[in-house]
């Protein structure tokens, strides 16, 4: 879901006007005092509006990942899907890591041992 | 600054008020509701409707 310190009214209202928008289902959230952001730690205090945070969570409710743009960066659904994924994979195989190459299920994963141990460059190679 | 959460940590339960596309209309949103589901969240801040990127 989409969260801003706009009410839901406005939310509405931005939905039916921007185009851009059009395709966009999810839940929008009015986080009017600021007090879900000011947990998440994106919350201007002094513009009393929210950095572009993106914070994913759990099922059993666990602050999992938390990426923060600037005012002015817009984010990019590359970067946010690797994220996701890697998460999702990362739940069910909670031995394995993913490397910085891995973008999807299939990619090589790795599991830490001993015998890996300063041989990262070669397990990644196998 | 207030203190604010860390990944990893457990995020305290929270609802919201909300607008949603699919009915087009208002409803609410509940973390722990949703978790219970077995859904996972995203959260996408952005600093207020009508801005631009």
């Amino acid at each position: 879901m989409t969260v801003s310190t706009d009410t839901q009214f406005t939310h509405l209202a931005w939905h039916r006007e921007e185009k851009e928008l059009a395709n966009v289902k999810y839940m929008m959230g009015a986080d009017t005092t600021g007090a879900v952001a000011k947990m998440f730690g994106c919350y201007l205090d002094d513009a009393g509006l929210s950095l572009r945070g993106t914070y994913l969570v759990s099922p059993d409710g666990k602050l999992m990942n938390s990426l923060v743009n600037f005012l002015n960066m817009g984010r990019n659904i590359e970067e946010l899907l690797r994220m996701l994924k890697a998460n999702l994979y990362l739940a069910k195989k909670t031995d394995e890591g993913c490397p910085s190459k891995w973008k999807d299920d299939g990619d090589q994963t790795l599991k830490p041992s001993a015998a890996m141990v300063g041989k990262v460059h070669e397990a990644l190679k196998n | 600054m207030t203190e604010c959460i860390q990944v990893g940590q457990q995020v305290p339960d929270f609802s919201l008020t909300t607008f949603d596309p699919k009915t087009n209309d208002f409803g609410s949103f509940n973390l722990a509701e949703n978790g219970k589901a077995g859904r996972w969240s995203l959260l996408f801040f952005y600093p207020a409707d009508f801005t631009f990127v």
